[in-house]
């Protein structure tokens, strides 16, 4: 079948589905002057974009599934003010500028003032761009995947973000993430010089030992699964304390939350409800336990290390960690 | 010394070289993945929130395991939401007042785009003719609040 033949027919399965979610928000919002048009065209786009996530079509309980999960009063108050609506546009100013407000107090610094920030997203989300004689709003870019205030939060970062880079010199975020910090890391590369023959002996030992374990510890953590990745990385690189891990996955909807509850079963997980900080934790001690057992696999397998030698490489992991001079050679796997 | 002792100490080594590691690769050039693609925001806030289905969910999560950039806004994100946590829980109230007939919002809003109360009144004004081609802002404003004037 060809893909928009496809596409037609997958949308008319759910079209009763969309069509009440329309009829609940007309009912809530009934000055809003959305179409269902405009409405339907919105989350059709977004059925299609979630139908095509993944190879295999969705099943009928996946697309029922994602449908409860859209946030359509929200996306209809959005639709509403990307279309110019005066009464969306008053009750947005009146439920969200407060929180905007005090989210850009509280992200901005004394450079950027709160209310350039508050004026700029204003500004944006109306939309002073124009295309083929349409005024373009932040709001069309908004699907009603996650709520308004969770989008706001995101639409308002990144405008502050923009502005702090506008008015300084520094380090972009991109390059924060990407460059920054990597002549550190080899200017923080000390040579040992060897004071003679054994000491060279013992010296290459040494090094045949910390290429070993840097090398196994990058094939340990690549062979964790993507959910183990970030929740470490979440933890060790992003710095997350375990309430605000806790916070990510205190929807009990959420991915990471629903792949760990599966993997690290427990009595005393809680199915539902939040997310204790201790819950975090033990899915964290899993995850070290799992790489410690590929790493040590690794060193067996790899490279050869017989148990003694295996030792000696967690002997020097507490000896080197403080130079951090034992992933000079690291290449991004 | 036992095994149990034993293997806390064990893990409580591999937690810091593991860390170690981590924050090494962090300041590396990044991959492939970094830099040819990026999650939009309403992906983004969706994820933070657990919004998305298990389905939309795997590449996203595959591509946070190794994007730095849209990791970190994530935890941005979550570490914001977790400072205003109060809000989230409040109940949204609408006001029973009917709005004016020229708003105090959009004309608030009109006036920073056009840069002076003239510009918003100007905005506000009923269309003068010969106006009708004008593609600027002002000119498409003008319009857009003529309609909602005759729709009212």
């Amino acid at each position: 079948m060809e893909p928009a033949a496809f596409n037609q027919e997958f949308l008319s399965e759910y079209a009763a589905n969309v069509d009440e979610m329309f009829a609940r928000c007309v009912q809530n919002a009934p000055n809003f002057a959305v179409t269902d048009v405009r409405f339907k065209a919105s989350v059709n786009k977004s059925l299609l974009r979630f139908a095509a996530a993944t190879p295999s079509p969705p099943t009928r309980e996946e697309v029922l599934e994602f449908l409860s999960l859209l946030q359509a009063d929200d996306l209809f108050i959005a639709l509403a003010c990307a279309d110019g609506n005066e009464r969306a546009w008053w009750e947005f100013d009146q439920n969200y500028r407060g929180y905007l407000e005090r989210l850009a107090r509280h992200l901005a610094k004394t450079d950027v003032d709160a209310q350039d920030v508050i004026d700029c997203v204003y500004v944006e989300l109306y939309g002073t761009r124009f295309v083929d004689g349409e005024r373009v709003s932040k709001f069309a870019t908004y699907s009603g995947r996650g709520s308004l205030r969770g989008w706001l939060r995101t639409v308002i970062w990144h405008t502050l973000v923009d502005l702090h880079r506008a008015s300084h010199d520094d380090v972009s975020l991109d390059e924060m993430t990407e460059n920054a910090g990597e002549g550190a890391v080899h200017a923080s590369f000390a040579n040992q010089v060897s004071a003679g023959d054994s000491e060279a002996v013992e010296q290459i030992a040494r090094d045949r030992y910390r290429t070993a374990t840097s090398r196994s510890i990058e094939a340990a953590f690549s062979g964790l699964e993507d959910h183990e990745k970030l929740l470490l990385l979440y933890y060790h690189v992003e710095q997350l304390k375990l309430r605000e891990i806790a916070r990510l996955v205190e929807n009990e909807e959420s991915p990471l939350r629903r792949w760990f509850q599966r993997k690290v079963q427990s009595r005393s997980d809680n199915a539902t409800g939040r997310i204790h900080e201790s819950t975090v934790m033990r899915w964290l001690d899993k995850s070290y336990a799992k790489v410690l057992q590929l790493f040590r696999s690794e060193l067996e397998s790899t490279h050869d290390l017989t148990v003694a030698e295996i030792e000696i490489c967690m002997g020097l992991v507490t000896e080197d960690l403080g130079g951090r001079d034992l992933f000079q050679n690291l290449t991004v796997g | 010394m036992d095994n149990t002792k034993r293997s806390s100490i064990e893990e409580q080594k591999i937690q810091s070289l593991l860390e170690a590691f981590l924050l090494s690769r962090k300041s590396l050039k990044s991959s492939a993945a970094e830099t040819s693609f990026h999650v939009d925001e309403d992906f983004l806030s969706a994820f933070t929130e657990g919004n998305l289905s298990q389905r939309e969910s795997m590449p996203i999560v595959s591509h946070l395991a190794t994007c730095g950039f849209c990791r970190h806004k994530t935890a941005e994100l979550v570490r914001l939401d977790v400072a205003f946590r109060s809000d989230e829980e409040n109940t949204r109230t609408v006001p029973s007042a009917e709005p004016h007939r020229i708003s105090d919002v959009l004309s608030g809003l009109l006036a920073k785009i056009f840069g002076n109360a003239d510009g918003a009144v100007f905005a506000h004004s009923e269309k003068e003719s010969g106006d009708d081609d004008s593609k600027d802002v002002g000119g498409s404003a003008s319009a857009e609040v003529k309609e909602n004037n005759e729709q009212e």
